[in-house]
């Protein structure tokens, strides 16, 4: 009888464990504790034993049962915890679905990077219409009447207002030093503000030219402010722009309403200013003009130019866009094509 | 701009452990950009003078010969060659193995090795100017020639470049950034700005005084565009190569050398700055004026181009007829002939702006026209004569001058500046020495006193026509000769006002971060002008509201954007090529000819503009309902995401755009401030769009109303379960679900009970087809029901919904769908 005991442990253990399902396990339940189960057969029989040996039997066989229904227990919670039955092939490589695509222009992410930046500096962000006068678009800025840049070879100038003169004569902007006079004609310096907007030049378009086009100015008008200043600022930007300190070098430039005017290079980041074709083997690539605001800029804008002086730089949107993901023709900003906008996250 | 190196040395004396990378990055950084620089001897490397030692004939070809040559070191070499003029003792230019060459002066280089020429061994090539890059210094007379060097004084050997005297480096100059510098237009010039750079002198020269001659009579009749003008007849002149060395040196800048006469006049400019001009003085009419032209005067330039001039023009005539267009170009008639032997040599000053016209007028952008028009001071005219003069002395020692004229009635004025010291040191943020800048500036040919805080700046003639002008033209100059490296950076101080509360900022970039990055659109660019096919194609009817270009991208191209739309649909046409399922949007300015204002000057009148928003959701138009409701949701929903005003749809206007039964007006605060809709089937024709749904919107982005704040109030969560009980209905097809709506939501003020238990009613679908009847729709809607104070029973539960139900089949005929 003994014997019959530990084998009937034996098998039932074996059997609660490789039940794998609740199914299963039901199953070996029943086999292992129903009416039918040799166990409680054993156990109704006991009062049919002799007496000698029905504690010992008694004993044994209940501890037999309460062992399977713990078994059988643990086994149960086991099974439920694998929630579902998983596949072992589960193929893991398969692509994930991607949320809704869509995006910023690259040149608008560039230009919220930089608003975030100048921000972080206290810097105020101004915007303007596009249809400006000659008035703010040269005659303020210190442009001589005779310019190239005011005939229309160069300036859209807008039907019917051609052949008129200054607050008269209307153009798409050619430029947003205009508008920065106009912000500072109606704000009280000092003055640290951004100006990021579209300009229109009127000019043969090719892979390093369009007529349509982002800026991003910035300026600064306060009492000794000096132009070494602006070193830091145009390195802080950079430094955002590209994820790293980039040097800058400040060179002589002329641009008229800026005096002095500069032209500001910066490292070649393809080479790191050793030279390679991209920066003409120079090691440095122009980026942008600045200077100080030439005083005729600071009088149109109803400042005394020995008292305030500043800042000024210019930043090609488009140019940083193309140097940051190495975009080779400026004319796919305007393409709307979303097999190029689509690569830009 | 191309400078030769050893010409600016003529004039400065750098010191030869000066580095060309060096001089490069200082002229680059104070002065002009430095482009790049090439070394001429690289492109004849390994080309060396050879002597022709023996000549034999080529057993296998006729028009060869085999010659012995003498290249240098003893060393005999047999080079097989096809030169006409090949003779014994020829002193030759000899391309060695390793050489790079052209053949016959045609396609790439190619590099020259030891080859056997028919069946000949040849040690490298005798060379053809043409095969070198030297056709303009040894014009070919004839095409098998090759390039005799007998009267070079060079011994076998030598390399070619240094034989010739063009060892040379020429710095590229970039053309923009002297502009503003009329004195950088010549090596003087530059040489001027390296010998302040480095302190070193710069060489002087002795102005030219005219003999005892007669005066030529010479008139200005403009003298605001001719300031001065020197004219010097000179005598005793044949047409003639000049020497090696000036054809060289104008060759090594490229400019072509012509002949003596031609070239003295180039150099000349080339060496200063000023353009100079010499007319045959045998075929000149009598005398000279300066005068403007007449209104169509005909006239034929030196390339033989024929100009009907205006009045605007300037010529310099003779008593018949115009001879030059003044400042641009010579005219074929009086210009230096093969038989010339007397001219008369001009050296005049002309009004700069003028000069560009006339030069733009004609399309004839010459390097007299290119120097005049940047405005060069009427005292270059002395350097220019005195070499000049020196020049023809050296060139015609047997000539004569035998008038000389110099009209120059009205000197020009230097300029004179004031600069106060505290001002400069505050603007550079450093103090410099007085003595530092009187040295510098002097250098470059300012006077420089001192008088307490004062500096009295007088201006060099050469920088007084419109370079320097006031205080801040003084400070760069002190900057740059400083050195703008020299410059400590100086922190930026910040002041937060202004940049916190921008709200009509931020609104643009919240509804652009809203359209790309919760609606899944793509943001695109596109021109302010349109093409008048999509223009026509979105509104079809003629506006005057809309501004055109004087002078447009293209003549279709005229109008520019009162609305965003057309060029969006163009974009969407051509993204079709690719894509059956998209969206893009676009915000940007549009302008209207109307309205107009004036916001800052009370002269400038400045046109209606706005910022607008555009977007475009493109796919199958068997999906036209789910089109329509993804654009209207992303209307719908833009407030709350972009936190301004909400806004409602009514049909007031129809969009000309929109198909009839498709289309919404957007309103904001009662306002329409926008259009939402399908684009019609014949505007998608005419955009090109055949196959695909375009559902549309345009808003004026100006007209939100944008919160200070985040608006909305946290709503209490129930404390009880809410129940959603759908329920199918069939209506009436023309019945819209704003009326089953608020038929439905109504059903509350009857009823006390579903007041406090229906707490909202909502869309699930629409179903249109075979299982309802034709002219039917049925619905499916969702009722969200619950109590604030108790669990609900289903009972209860059921009695709201029925009630609710009930309403809608009594009031709007609605039927339960089985």
């Amino acid at each position: 009888m003994r014997e019959k005991l530990d084998q009937i442990l034996k098998d039932g253990e074996e059997m609660v464990a490789k039940a794998i399902s609740a199914l299963e396990l039901q199953e070996v339940k029943t086999y292992l504790l129903g009416k039918a189960a040799e166990i409680t057969i054993i156990l109704k029989e006991i009062p049919s034993l002799e007496a000698s040996m029905r504690a010992e039997i008694g004993r044994v066989a209940n501890s037999i049962k309460n062992r399977f229904t713990q078994l059988i227990d643990t086994r149960q919670e086991e099974i439920s915890l694998k929630a579902s039955e998983i596949p072992a092939d589960f193929d893991l490589t398969v692509p994930g679905i991607l949320p809704a695509g869509g995006a910023l222009h690259p040149i608008t992410q560039m230009c919220y990077d930089l608003n975030d930046t100048f921000r972080s500096m206290g810097f105020e962000i101004f915007h303007e219409t596009e249809i400006t006068s000659e008035l703010y678009a040269f005659d303020n800025l210190n442009f001589p009447p005779d310019h190239p840049a005011r005939e229309s070879m160069d300036t859209y100038w807008l039907a019917g207002y051609e052949d008129l003169r200054g607050a008269d004569r209307l153009c798409l902007r050619p430029h947003l030093t205009g508008g920065s006079v106009r912000y500072m004609q109606t704000h009280k310096p000092p003055y640290r503000f951004v100006y990021p907007g579209r300009v229109y030049r009127n000019e043969s378009t090719d892979a390093r030219h369009e007529r349509a086009f982002f800026q991003y100015e910035a300026l600064i008008v306060d009492k000794d402010f000096t132009f070494s200043a602006g070193k830091i600022m145009i390195q802080s930007i950079l430094s955002k722009v590209f994820g790293r300190d980039v040097p800058v070098r400040m060179r002589v430039g002329f641009f008229p309403f800026v005096e002095p005017g500069f032209e500001i290079d910066m490292s070649c980041l393809v080479c790191n200013g050793k030279g390679c074709s991209v920066c003409k083997q120079v090691g440095w690539i122009e980026i942008m003009p600045g200077g100080t605001p030439h005083p005729n800029v600071l009088r149109a804008a109803g400042l005394d130019p020995n008292e305030y002086t500043g800042f000024y730089v210019n930043i090609g949107l488009d140019r940083l866009v193309m140097m940051r993901y190495e975009i080779s023709d400026v004319r796919y900003f305007n393409s709307g094509d979303l097999r190029f906008l689509s690569q830009f996250k | 701009m191309k400078l030769s190196l050893n010409w600016i040395k003529e004039y400065v004396e750098i010191p030869p452990d000066l580095e060309l990378s060096r001089i490069s990055y200082d002229l680059t950084m104070s002065t002009v950009e430095v482009e790049g620089a090439v070394d001429l001897s690289q492109s004849l490397n390994n080309i060396v003078i050879g002597i022709i030692k023996e000549v034999l004939p080529h057993p296998n070809a006729d028009k060869l010969v085999i010659c012995n040559v003498d290249i240098g070191d003893g060393e005999i070499k047999q080079i097989v060659c096809g030169g006409s003029n090949c003779k014994n003792g020829l002193k030759v230019a000899v391309a060695k193995p390793g050489a790079m060459l052209r053949w016959h002066g045609e396609g790439e280089l190619v590099e020259i090795g030891i080859a056997a020429v028919r069946g000949e061994d040849s040690y490298g090539m005798i060379c053809a100017s043409t095969e070198i890059g030297l056709a303009d210094l040894f014009p070919l007379e004839d095409e098998e020639e090759i390039i005799d060097l007998s009267d070079f004084d060079a011994a076998a050997g030598t390399a070619l470049a240094i034989a010739l005297g063009i060892d040379d480096t020429i710095l590229e100059i970039d053309n923009k950034s002297l502009t503003n510098r009329p004195d950088l237009w010549g090596h003087y010039g530059i040489a001027r700005e390296l010998s302040a750079i480095y302190d070193l002198p710069l060489k002087d020269y002795v102005p030219y005084t005219p003999p005892q001659c007669e005066d030529l009579n010479i008139t200005i009749a403009d003298i605001e565009r001719c300031p001065r003008y020197v004219g010097v007849r000179i005598e005793g002149l044949e047409v003639k190569p000049s020497p090696f060395h000036i054809r060289s040196r104008i060759w090594s800048v490229g400019m072509r050398p012509i002949n003596a006469i031609v070239d003295i006049t180039n150099y000349v400019m080339l060496a200063t700055g000023q353009p100079l001009h010499a007319f045959d003085s045998d075929r000149l009419h009598g005398n000279i004026t300066v005068r403007r032209a007449k209104e169509n005067e005909s006239f034929l330039l030196l390339t033989g181009k024929e100009l009907s001039l205006c009045s605007e023009d300037l010529v310099i005539a003779d008593d018949v007829e115009s001879i030059g267009l003044a400042g641009v170009m010579g005219g074929v008639k009086d210009s230096v002939l093969a038989d010339t032997s007397k001219v008369i040599l001009e050296i005049a000053n002309f009004e700069p702006i003028s000069i560009r016209r006339t030069a733009n007028r004609y399309e004839t952008r010459t390097e007299a026209a290119t120097r005049n028009e940047k405005g060069i001071d009427p005292e270059r005219c002395d350097i220019a004569l005195a070499f000049a003069m020196d020049m023809f002395k050296e060139l015609y020692p047997q000539m004569r001058v035998s008038g000389y004229s110099d009209i120059y009635p009205k000197p020009l004025m230097q300029s004179e500046i004031d600069v106060s010291l505290d001002w400069l040191y505050r603007n550079l943020g450093k103090r410099i020495e007085n003595e530092e800048i009187n040295h510098k500036l002097g250098l470059l040919g300012f006077g420089v006193s001192f008088d307490g805080d004062l500096m009295h700046i007088l201006s060099p003639t050469w920088r007084s026509t419109g370079d320097i002008t006031i205080a801040n033209d003084i400070l760069e100059e002190v900057a740059r000769m400083h050195g703008l490296d020299n410059f400590e950076p100086t922190l930026i101080t910040t002041s937060f006002e202004g940049s916190i509360n921008q709200l009509d900022v931020d609104i643009e970039r919240k509804i652009k971060e809203y359209l790309a990055f919760r609606c899944g659109m793509n943001e695109i660019f596109t021109y302010p002008w349109i093409h008048d096919d999509y223009l026509r194609a979105i509104f079809p009817e003629d506006t005057n509201d809309t501004l055109t270009l004087a002078a447009p991208p293209s003549p279709q191209e005229q109008h520019i954007r009162a609305s965003l739309l057309p060029n969006l649909c163009k974009a969407v046409a051509d993204n079709l090529r690719y894509y059956d399922e998209f969206s893009l949007f676009e915000t940007a300015m549009v302008y209207w000819n109307k309205n107009f204002t004036k916001p800052y000057d009370p002269t400038e009148s400045l046109p209606y503009q706005r910022r607008n928003a555009v977007g475009a959701i493109v796919g199958d138009p068997e999906n036209i309902g789910t089109l329509y409701r993804t654009a209207k949701g992303i209307i719908e929903a833009l407030p709350r995401y972009t936190h301004c005003e909400a806004l409602s749809f009514a049909a007031t206007k129809k969009p000309i755009w929109a198909e009839d039964t498709l289309w919404q007006n957007i309103l904001s605060d009662g306002e329409t401030i926008g259009s939402l809709g399908l684009l019609s089937k014949k505007a998608s024709l005419d955009c090109g769009i055949k196959r695909s749904a375009v559902m549309l919107f345009e808003f004026d982005l100006d007209s939100l109303i944008p919160f200070a704040s985040r608006t909305n109030k946290f709503t209490a969560l129930p404390e009880y379960p809410m129940t959603d009980y759908d329920v199918s209905l069939v209506f009436n097809s023309n019945i819209p679900w704003s009326e089953i709506h608020k038929t439905a939501l109504d059903t509350v003020t009857d009823d006390n009970n579903v007041e406090k238990l229906l707490q909202n009613v909502s869309f699930v679908d629409e179903y249109r087809g075979q299982q309802v009847p034709v002219g039917k729709k049925s619905i499916t809607l969702r009722m969200l029901i619950g109590s604030m104070e108790k669990t609900l029973t289903s009972a209860e539960i059921e009695s709201c919904a029925n009630t609710v139900i009930r309403r809608l089949t009594n009031t709007l005929g609605a039927e339960l769908r089985g």
